[in-house]
């Protein structure tokens, strides 16, 4: 958790106090970090008011979090080295890397941003947008490129980090000391709103470094909901075009959802980078960093460290990390973690416990699974996914015939899976039976032989079946937790099952790109355009249902006032055209009105 | 104005069709003993029409000035407040909604209002009758829970407030409220009683209509007068004077149907499937209900087969719409069902042909 | 009821019988709870039976001799389905209800007025599980001065531990000819003319269900004026007319699927409603002049449809899958398909 026993300033400590903490850095054993230049200040904008912390970047994430620690309780001072793990730091920390060249990220994709940033420092700043966006899944190096780079370019690093969510009781606690609550996405806006205005002339720095700046805004705040979403969209658009000061924005990727949640948030993050993207920002998207660049990376900590991990060992981490190398360093500093005499006073029961695990679990290296570590989460989704389609089998049939409990006729039979049970790669992909069905659902038709319509027809009717096995559960949820966990996984299993099962002449293994699946996008549009005809029933329509308007009355305006060219999506217009004539025609109902009587006219069916 | 609108009838009397039902539903509403009413019967059949008509005959022209309105109401659900949203349409006397586009909300929905309603009773002045009525469309789509709410909300308010209820199916409506209400049956008209229907506006329009071509709208119309009012304006958009072998402007879902369905006739694989994936992904964007889709699909490929397979097709229709209807995800069932289709027909093919 | 509607009164109220002895066709019962009105001395009940045999009759009957209409309010708690009987009311209502203490057991007004109240829980079966758990606590905690009522369709609903404190009273399905008299009172009450083939049409299309019976009455008297006809009792009813079930079951004798198809659109578009359709074609396959085999593959496609209606299956899908289901077994078609992989 900490760094080495330094003093972290609570965010009310001002200049001097920061010189003294300066010069208590002097004793910091990695001397590589002094090496330096001064960009590597960097100032933190948060929410109601600057503060201004000059620190040296490695000292982020800590210091982020006594401040803000620091701001629920005023005037307290926090020492950051907590008496738990002594002189011990993450190496996560401890080996960020200084330079470009230390970088596990692609060159290539180092020098996009480098030119990028360059590019923008020297040219002037009026034509172009001033907008990166550089997207990745956690612990590609996002940020740790960005600071490299400032470095490198001597530039003056500016950060707006998402501020750590108020919790509750915290929360309470401030709002009796008369504090009031800002939601982060009110910090961002104001943020934001102060940039527009000001830029950034932070005084402290003023006189002090002519040196190009750099603002890094790391990761954007969460929202909840359409309305903030929107206002964090604005809010961004908004940047965009009036930054005067090149910004790199950090999306972290969930794109490989996994779970309902996710699913929403990617998708919101999708339509924010687009938006982006058409504000004239420019996108670089981080590839997970390759297993041999993590495995150099993982070998040149064991060489300093001097811990004996086997190549074989190193291997292993590299390959379950899925391309996230903060994820595998600390797991490799999990995997050393020995019995330390010292630790283990306070710690000594998990500590020796830990030991014992390591040294079973160092034998079955093989079982990639059985591993402590290893980011199997999004990873295996696919994984997953692509074990059910691609339906690899074995090439016969191990049992001999004999011995067979019992005989079911050929067109039934399959040859042994080459995997392990469908129930138990579901379960290690730690993945919710609904997408997985919409996953195998949107996929499945590419992996099947041209000819073989009995199998999609079998796989589609399996895949009915575990949708209606997932509705049946919404309704249970309710009553019964359990039972809903039990028709959950039975979806799963049926859904997974049966494209093993169906899919009885898989094509040979080639390489498919598996999509998301368009059915949730359908799903929204077609929410969406169901609002819009709720929203807009006119007054001779408002009493008819939906399925009539669309599939009576919309056809036909479309004959009316199109012709054939009308495409299905002019409607909305036509609607809207629509409703202003009949509202003039209802000013005119009234008055036929008082004529009807006088003439009587018979108007009936 | 759509000619649908401009020729509904505003009375209870002359009517062309359901004349019988209205001279018999005026009797009662002038008898000023009106129970709750339940409406049911097919889409385009005139239900709406003739509620829209009892309520003039009850309330006078006032019942014309309608507003709608987007109404909120908060709701307290023992633990919780839910705030629901519905369109509204209503009178000095009455109101219309749909209660089913309330979702899960429904039953809240129902007893709320019908409280509200009680509560703003008019006053008895002269000659104004003392209750109002609410109009409930769709009651076929209420939940069981919101239909035995409504049950006894009816009994409870039954002094201030009169329920006009409406729905397709009666069957979907649960039996303790059937009881409670007068049921009313309307049926679709014929195609004769369409064809009269569609010669009469033609007179008022002034149209020349040439001697069956009313009838070939009328047996194209499937029997639901909304859709040969609506057809008849589109001929006459896209054509006139009118020639007797004017093409129908067809419905464009309906042909994308039909597409989709010589589609599956013309090549059975994983391929063409996927293919039509695409194509009812279009169509449920576009809203168009599935069921409706599976119907529709269903129709267009029994009018291609031979009669041998069409009992096997329909009876795999009808279990891929059940599931539908138990499922979450239209499209898997609807593509369950075309890859049935496709397995089956290809199956006969090579029986067939070799 | 509000005066203004006076008129609107449902008869099922109107004519309820007032008194115990009353109650038609219920002798058994009757004679017990005579008794018990005298000794006013009553156990916790449940009564159970089809619908429309006079359970709630009974019920409120009892009530009303025992308190009269003056403690009838304080004394007598009435809730049914429509209200919300989960088990907070259970828990709060209901034993605020029971909790309260009652007077003497006084003669009033020439009425028993015994010392408890009674609590009226009409249709009961629906009740949750967790409320009648909830339930018998309260029964028992406060039996000294509540008596309960249970009413239900199904008493195998109603969890034992509840029964087992009851005594049990089944109702029977009234006869056709109680029905009729019952029947032929109310129309000389409302001056209505029913003939003879109406009124045995009534008796057939309510099926032993007199509110239903009379439900239709009133229906039928109010669209239709004074003088009714079988026609019109048919129509309000919503019984599909025989002549149309029986030419959906001569469409699928004769083994044409269009011709069957056109019935069931007709069926669809007249706007009848499938499930009664569906209880009516039972009927007829029923007595229909085929074999056994057959009747068994028809009668077990109707009951998945009727139970796929129930889901909210679509009607016109289902009836007609059923007319091809039949044809197949009328035209003696295999039963599975001959496609099928």
């Amino acid at each position: 958790m900490s760094k080495r026993s330094t003093i972290v300033v609570s965010s009310s400590e001002d200049e001097d106090k920061d010189g003294s903490f300066n010069s208590k850095r002097g004793y910091s054993k990695c001397k590589s970090r002094r090496k330096n230049p001064s960009g590597a200040k960097k100032a933190r904008i948060s929410g109601s008011r600057p503060r201004l912390c000059r620190d040296s970047s490695v000292f982020d994430e800590m210091r982020l979090f006594c401040e803000e620690f620091g701001e629920g309780l005023t005037g307290f001072k926090v020492s950051a080295g907590s008496s738990r793990c002594g002189g011990k730091e993450l190496w996560v920390d401890k080996y960020k890397p200084r330079s470009l060249e230390e970088l596990a990220v692609h060159k290539k994709k180092v020098e996009e941003v480098t030119v990028w940033f360059e590019k923008r420092l020297r040219t002037s700043r009026e034509e172009t947008c001033n907008l990166l966006v550089i997207t990745g899944q956690a612990g590609v190096g996002k940020s740790a490129t960005i600071h490299a780079i400032a470095s490198h370019l001597g530039a003056r690093l500016c950060e707006w980090n998402m501020p750590i969510p108020t919790i509750w009781q915290e929360h309470l606690h401030n709002t009796n000391s008369g504090i009031r609550y800002t939601s982060k996405l009110d910090e961002f806006e104001s943020f934001v709103e102060r940039m527009r205005k000001y830029g950034i002339i932070p005084p402290s720095f003023a006189g002090e470094s002519k040196s190009p700046v750099i603002l890094l805004i790391d990761d954007l705040p969460v929202t909840n909901g359409n309305a903030s979403y929107r206002r964090l969209r604005n809010c961004l658009q908004l940047l965009a075009q009036s930054t005067q000061i090149p910004t790199a924005i950090l999306i972290t990727d969930y794109g490989k959802a996994d779970s309902a949640d996710n699913i929403a948030t990617a998708r919101c993050l999708e339509e924010l980078q687009l938006s982006l993207e058409n504000a004239g920002a420019c996108k670089i998207a981080f590839n997970p960093i390759t297993s041999n660049s993590i495995k150099k990376t993982l070998s040149k900590i064991c060489r300093q460290e001097q811990c004996g991990v086997t190549a074989d060992q190193i291997d292993l981490i590299a390959r379950s990390s899925g391309g996230d190398i903060r994820h595998a360093i600390t797991s490799l500093q999990y995997f050393c973690l020995k019995p330390d005499p010292k630790l283990s006073l306070s710690f000594s029961e998990p500590a020796r416990t830990y030991s014992k695990e390591k040294s079973d679990e160092l034998n079955p290296l093989d079982d990639g699974f059985s591993l402590p570590f290893g980011r199997d989460e999004t990873l295996s989704l696919f994984h997953a996914l692509g074990k059910f389609l691609h339906n690899k089998r074995e090439s016969e049939n191990a049992i001999a015939p004999g011995q067979e409990a019992f005989l079911v006729s050929e067109r039934l039979t399959r040859l042994p899976l080459k995997m392990d049970a469908p129930e138990r790669v579901l379960c290690q992909a730690h993945v919710q039976a609904r997408p997985v069905a919409d996953f195998l659902h949107e996929n499945v038709l590419d992996f099947m032989s041209e000819e073989a319509i009995d199998d999609a027809s079998a796989v589609a009717s399996y895949l009915s079946d575990s949708d209606f096995l997932l509705a049946a559960h919404r309704g249970m949820f309710a009553t019964s937790y359990e039972a809903g966990n039990v028709l959950q996984s039975a979806a799963a299993s049926v859904a997974a099952r049966g494209v093993l099962f169906g899919n009885s002449h898989p094509l040979a293994s080639r390489w498919h790109a598996i999509r998301r699946p368009k059915l949730w996008q359908v799903e929204q549009s077609s929410l969406h355009n169901k609002c819009e005809i709720l929203g807009q029933r006119l007054v001779a329509l408002s009493t008819s249902n939906i399925s009539v308007i669309a599939t009576e009355y919309i056809p036909m305006f479309k004959w009316l006032r199109y012709g054939a060219s009308g495409g299905f999506e002019d409607y909305q217009a036509l609607i809207q055209g629509n409703e202003t004539e009949l509202d003039d025609n209802d000013s005119m109902i009234l008055d036929e009105k008082e004529n009807e009587i006088s003439d009587d006219e018979i108007e009936d069916w | 104005m759509l000619w649908v609108d401009k020729y509904r009838p505003k009375t209870l009397d002359n009517l062309i069709v359901h004349n019988d039902v209205a001279q018999n539903l005026k009797k009662l509403v002038t008898e000023q003993d009106c129970p709750h009413l339940l409406f049911y019967g097919p889409p385009g059949s005139g239900k709406k029409t003739l509620i829209m008509a009892i309520l003039r005959q009850m309330f006078g022209p006032s019942a014309d000035k309608v507003k709608v309105e987007n109404k909120t109401w908060k709701i307290d659900a023992g633990t919780r407040t839910i705030d629901l949203e519905l369109t509204t349409l209503s009178s000095t006397h009455h109101m219309e909604l749909n209660p089913g586009d309330a979702g899960f909300q429904d039953r809240y929905i129902v007893q709320e209002i019908i409280k509200e309603m009680a509560k703003n009773r008019p006053i008895d002045t002269k000659g104004k009758k003392g209750f109002r009525v609410l109009v409930l469309n769709e009651v076929d789509r209420l939940s069981r829970e919101a239909q035995h709410s409504l049950r006894r909300t009816m009994e409870k308010y039954s002094a201030s407030c009169r329920l006009i209820l409406c729905c397709n199916s009666s069957s979907k409506v649960t039996e303790a409220v059937r009881s409670r209400c007068l049921n009313i049956r309307i049926n679709a008209p014929t195609e004769e009683q369409i064809t009269k229907v569609l010669e009469f506006i033609a007179k008022k329009e002034g149209l020349q209509l040439p001697s069956g071509f009313a009838t070939r709208i009328a047996e194209k119309s499937n029997r639901s007068l909304r859709r040969a009012i609506l057809s008849f304006e589109t001929c006459r958009v896209q054509q006139y004077p009118f020639t007797n072998n004017q093409a129908m402007p067809p419905m464009d879902w309906e042909e994308y149907v039909s597409e989709i369905a010589s589609d599956i006739m013309k090549e059975q694989s994983p391929k063409r499937l996927f293919q039509v994936r695409g194509k009812l992904y279009e169509l449920l964007i576009n809203c168009i209900p599935p069921e409706i889709i599976l119907k529709r699909l269903l129709l267009e490929l029994l009018k291609k087969l031979d009669a041998e397979l069409k009992h096997e097709v329909c009876h795999w229709a009808a279990y891929y719409e059940h599931r539908m209807r138990l499922g979450q995800k239209a499209i898997f069932h609807i593509e369950a069902f075309v890859a049935k289709f496709m397995s089956i027909y290809k199956a006969f093919l090579i029986a067939t042909f070799g | 009821m509000a005066p203004v509607l006076q008129s609107s009164q449902p008869w099922v109220e109107k004519y309820r019988p007032k008194q115990v002895k009353d109650v038609a066709h219920q002798d058994e019962v009757v004679r017990v709870l005579t008794n018990t009105l005298e000794t006013t001395n009553c156990p916790h009940m449940l009564f159970y039976g089809p619908p429309g045999t006079g359970k709630t009759t009974t019920a409120l009957a009892i009530a009303h001799q025992l308190f009269g209409p003056e403690l009838y309010k304080s004394r007598v708690l009435e809730l049914n389905a429509s209200d919300d009987r989960g088990i907070n009311v259970v828990r709060t209502k209901i034993k605020d209800f029971a909790a309260v203490a009652v007077g003497s057991g006084h003669r009033q007004g020439g009425y028993p007025c015994p010392p408890y109240k009674i609590i009226i829980l009409d249709e009961a079966d629906s009740m949750t599980e967790d409320a009648q758990n909830a339930l018998r606590r309260t029964m028992e905690t406060y039996s000294k001065v509540t008596r309960f009522f249970f009413i239900c369709n199904y008493i195998s609903r109603i969890i034992e531990p509840l029964a087992s404190r009851c005594a049990k009273f089944r109702f029977k399905p009234l006869s056709e000819e109680i029905m009729s008299s019952r029947i032929l009172h109310i129309c000389k009450e409302e001056e209505l003319n029913l003939d003879s083939e109406a009124l045995s049409t009534l008796s057939s299309i309510s099926q032993g269900d007199l509110r239903r019976a009379i439900t239709y009455l009133q229906g039928a008297a109010r669209l239709f004026g004074s003088i009714i006809s079988s026609k019109d009792l048919i129509s309000v009813s919503g019984v599909v007319p025989q002549h149309v079930v029986q030419a959906l079951f001569a469409a699928c004798k004769s083994g044409d699927f269009d011709s069957a198809n056109k019935e069931v659109n007709n069926v669809i578009a007249e706007g009848y409603p499938v499930s009664q359709m569906l209880y009516q074609l039972f009927d007829v396959v029923v007595e229909a002049d085929i074999s056994d085999e057959q009747k068994a593959r028809i009668c077990k496609r109707l009951a998945e449809a009727d139970k796929c209606l129930v889901d909210g299956a679509d009607e016109y899908l289902q009836l007609l899958d059923v007319a091809s289901n039949a044809m197949r077994a009328l035209c003696n078609m295999p039963e599975e398909f001959p496609h099928e992989s």
